[in-house]
């Protein structure tokens, strides 16, 4: 786009970014007509779950929270790792992730989205929704731990769509944000990421009912493994935006990126060490959970694979990523970063809810998987998080590289 | 450099036609599968209006109640053809409700788990029950070591019975979890749910350690005629999918003097319901002249419902 | 670096200790319900209480003794027994009854006591007055009155159902108390309850 922005207003902002999303290559079109047909593919299996109600799914009285909390409880982990990259570019002043913030930003909110659908296609009863909003609704709060993360999940995806936007729209006019209009935001959100992500766990901390929940390691170890996985999937968008588009991505910046989630994935396979030692060194009535997990109960074991899977595939991609055999070709670290973030995915979606709810209170033992109204809704709202991410990204870049190309690095 | 325009432009117009197509489409797909049930009559459509936008029962004034109450009669005239009455008492002065259980006289008969499906109007397709009923081995206590799906000649040989259900624990975490206040403590110690103020969130079932309370994960059915018509707001009136349900204490029976339809059921009295805070009442000598316990006291969450040998 | 001092202690440490002090709310008062009670000692009135309709189910009468809470009734028992009252055939006149064998009492079967030798018919039945029950010293027991018969073996349980331990109410948990009779859930030929099917089951889960 060689048009001369400086002069247009935000009605414009807007229908040049509408503008900017729907052109692009044949491989960009067809990108986006699959991502259109994941949504669809959602909305249909949302259609059977409202009809049926959520006897389409295969929760029951005893695994009360199944695939989508799962995926909700990954997913705020990616949100809040966007942190990861703001705190070395605002507070320590790093050159080389300023340029990738906005990139960590949108991931944020994109992920921020996904939480949210996952939640509100977990509601019994979603047009009831407005009972949770103070003034029109009631709202418990201190009390509820959901309450908090309500309004701390609102309020990130507030400061994570709007100091972004502010910023863009200015390098769109052409012009320099100004630094105290959103830079303390930038500080209250590196705390409020923290905060998400703490409150997320003590959503399940709290519940002295679950005893697999109720530890205390359960909010740093969330931290930790949501700035692992959070940041190599940024890691892994960089890749793509860097292959794909002619925003270019350095080395250096992956490398950061690395040691990050190197740092943050070894804290967490630390943290895991100590929850199995915990469980199994002298196995009381409480580590039933995590028999039923690692080995089975009663003949239940299908999480077993899955949980096994994801320690190997964890300790193997933290490996590969701390000695980094490919040092200057970052993009071959790609299957590392995968294999990371499908074994922290499992271990703290799947790995971590369905054994907190088995054994029920009351000793039953269930298996469960997730059915195929729950896959599909699953992958309509995955395709709706990446397609906020694309509609974000692609025109915030394409501002950015054109304000960079004429102001230089800001 | 135009023709390559006019192609972007036809690629434009071509992803705008499709994606509103599908808009659209979806649109008309969810409305038509909702419109159909809704404007089966537009007297139900409106009633059903009203009820949507009520609010929570415990901010509702007297009058606000009635009209709710009537609206929900009307609803079950015309939806199902049956008369109910919707009683709204309140808790009674210095009540507190108190359960004991009888762990030596309960003998497996399961009575007291037929009369609540029935009182309460529980759905049948999925077998929800208030009451377990747990097989225990002598020498065990607690009901997670028991077998709630037994089905045999009762009572077997080594073997006692205990049931549980909701405990209406005075310090409850089911309560201090609900998001949008949708259950609370009574003053005469039930814990409520406000059903159609419910979300259906479940995290009251994530943080209750006694598995007492329900998810209606599909549209209860209930054949006509088992339909209990006498009903409380708080209590055994007819819920839908995706709300939230628990034992009550029969409030619908406890608020007007009733024994809960358990302890009415149980044929062997194993069971004693009662007023706490009167010093004459039968639950108040089991308290003080048995050997009582309660489960999972550890967890600080102060049931109302003790279990006692003789 | 010092901005980042000056910003963490506007926005992180106000909010922190805001946050601090609202979780101190979230620790409610943990009165206990045990506390409760015991310091409930008053009696009631029994007029201000839960308004119930006196129940007349069937026949009661009152009992001999009070509970805790002063007087309290019982079901009748002989107006639940088909053929009462027993001096209409056992007196010293002939009397021609047709079908006798069929309701002789042959059939009751007596699984009371050691089951190698059961409690005997007289060990309950006056043999002079058939239509009361006679204690082992002697004094006559009126059927409906049959807990102060149970109650000199089943003493305990006699205990308890005077208080509320043992036994049912009737209908009602509030208003005056009526309770259910002994012979109203125990056949006082064969008091055990029998062994049975029970009356529903609980589903597996999935």
């Amino acid at each position: 786009m060689k048009k001369d922005t400086s002069s247009k207003g935000l009605v414009s902002f807007v229908k040049d970014g509408i503008l900017w999303n729907l052109s692009g290559s044949i491989g960009y079109q067809i990108y986006l007509c699959i991502l259109v047909c994941l949504m669809l593919a959602g909305v249909y299996g949302y259609v059977i779950q409202f009809k049926l109600g959520l006897s389409a799914t295969n929760m029951s009285n005893i695994v009360s929270w199944g695939f989508y909390i799962s995926n909700f409880t990954f997913l705020v982990g990616v949100a809040a790792a966007a942190v990861m990259l703001i705190l070395p570019s605002y507070v320590f002043n790093d050159k080389d992730l300023h340029k990738v913030v906005i990139i960590g930003e949108v991931v944020a909110v994109g992920a921020l989205v996904m939480c949210m659908s996952f939640v509100f296609v977990d509601l019994g009863r979603p047009l009831q929704f407005w009972h949770l909003i103070p003034g029109i609704g009631q709202l418990n709060f201190p009390s509820s731990l959901l309450s908090w993360d309500i309004l701390v999940l609102n309020g990130y995806l507030a400061l994570n769509a709007l100091v972004p936007a502010y910023i863009v729209y200015c390098h769109y006019k052409g012009r320099e944000p100004v630094g105290k209009y959103y830079k303390p935001f930038v500080f209250i959100s590196i705390g409020w990421a923290v905060a998400i992500h703490m409150v997320t766990a003590f959503l399940y901390q709290g519940l002295p009912a679950r005893p697999f929940w109720n530890n205390p390691l359960m909010g740093p170890r969330f931290l930790a493994s949501a700035f692992a996985a959070g940041p190599a999937i940024i890691s892994l968008v960089l890749h793509v935006v860097n292959a794909a588009t002619d925003y270019k991505i350095d080395n250096k910046i992956f490398n950061k990126l690395r040691i990050i989630i190197v740092s943050a994935a070894v804290i967490n396979l630390l943290m895991l060490f100590s929850e199995i030692f915990k469980e199994f060194y002298f196995p009381t009535h409480h580590s039933q959970s995590a028999m039923y997990l690692f080995f089975g109960l009663e003949g239940h074991n299908s999480l077993v694979p899955w949980i096994w899977t994801a320690i190997s595939i964890n300790v193997l991609g933290t490996l590969i990523l701390a000695f980094n055999p490919f040092k200057e070709r970052q993009i071959f670290l790609m299957p590392a970063l995968v294999l990371l973030i499908v074994g922290i995915w499992i271990e703290k979606g799947i790995g971590l809810i369905v054994p907190g709810l088995v054994p029920s209170p009351m000793g039953e033992i269930v298996s469960y998987s997730p059915s195929t109204v729950e896959l599909l809704i699953t992958v309509g709202v995955v395709g709706l998080g990446m397609f906020v991410v694309t509609i974000l990204l692609k025109p915030a870049l394409m501002i950015e590289k054109k304000y960079e190309e004429t102001h230089g690095h800001h | 450099m135009d023709s390559d325009k006019t192609k972007k432009i036809n690629r434009r117009a071509f992803l705008k036609g499709a994606a509103s197509t599908a808009i659209v489409g979806t649109a008309a797909v969810t409305t038509g599968c909702k419109g159909k049930g809704l404007l089966g009559s537009s007297e139900v459509f409106a009633l059903e209006f009203q009820e949507y936008f009520k609010k929570h029962y415990c901010l509702m004034t007297p009058a606000e109640r009635q009209e709710t109450v009537s609206r929900l009669e009307k609803l079950a005239r015309i939806k199902q053809d049956i008369t109910i009455e919707i009683d709204t008492t309140g808790p009674g002065q210095d009540v507190l409700y108190g359960y004991a259980f009888n762990v030596t006289r309960c003998e497996g008969y399961m009575e007291c788990v037929k009369a609540c499906v029935k009182e309460n109007n529980l759905d049948r397709r999925s077998n929800t029950q208030y009451i377990r009923i747990f097989e225990m081995e002598h020498g065990q206590m607690s009901p997670d070591q028991g077998d709630g799906k037994y089905f045999h000649m009762v009572p077997r040989e080594g073997h006692f019975y205990m049931g549980v259900q909701c405990f209406q624990c005075e310090n409850p975490p089911c309560v201090k979890a609900c998001p949008t206040k949708a259950t609370w403590k009574e003053p005469d110690g039930i814990v409520v749910v406000d059903y159609d103020w419910c979300i259906g969130c479940r995290y009251c079932m994530a943080a209750c350690p006694y598995w007492g309370r329900r998810f209606n994960w599909n549209q209860p059915e209930i054949p006509k005629q088992e339909i209990a018509t006498q009903q409380h707001y708080l209590g055994n009136r007819q819920r839908v999918r995706g709300m939230m349900e628990k034992c009550t204490f029969c409030i619908q029976r406890s608020r007007k003097g009733k024994l809960t339809a358990c302890v009415e059921a149980c044929p062997t009295g194993a069971r004693v319901f009662g007023n706490l805070l009167d010093p004459d009442s039968e639950i108040r000598f089991v308290l003080e002249n048995k050997k009582v316990y309660r489960l999972k006291e550890d967890l600080g969450t102060d049931p109302k419902f003790w279990y006692f040998i003789d | 670096m010092k901005n980042f001092f000056v910003y963490s202690i506007r926005f992180c440490v106000i909010p922190g200790l805001l946050l601090f002090l609202s979780v101190l709310t979230v620790f409610s008062n943990q009165e206990g319900v045990t506390a409760r009670y015991k310091d409930a000692s008053q009696k009631l009135d029994i007029n201000g209480q839960v308004e119930t309709i006196i129940p007349v189910p069937k026949q009661i009468v009152k009992a001999t003794m009070d509970y805790q809470g002063g007087p309290f009734f019982i079901e009748a028992r002989k107006s639940e027994i088909k053929r009462f009252k027993c001096s209409s055939c056992h007196n010293n006149k002939t009397v021609s009854i047709q079908n006798a064998a069929a309701i002789s009492h042959a059939d009751i079967k007596m699984v009371h006591g050691d089951t190698a030798a059961p409690l005997a018919c007289n060990t309950c039945h006056s043999q002079e007055d058939r239509d009361s029950l006679v204690t082992s010293k002697g004094s006559k027991i009126d059927l409906d009155h049959v807990y102060d018969m149970c109650g000199q073996c089943h003493f305990r349980q006699k205990k308890d159902w005077i208080g509320g331990a043992h036994g049912k109410r009737v209908t009602y948990w509030a208003g005056q108390r009526v309770v259910k009779n002994c012979t109203s859930c125990h056949n006082p030929h064969s008091p055990r309850f029998d062994k049975r099917w029970p009356a529903t089951y609980s589903v597996p889960f999935k």
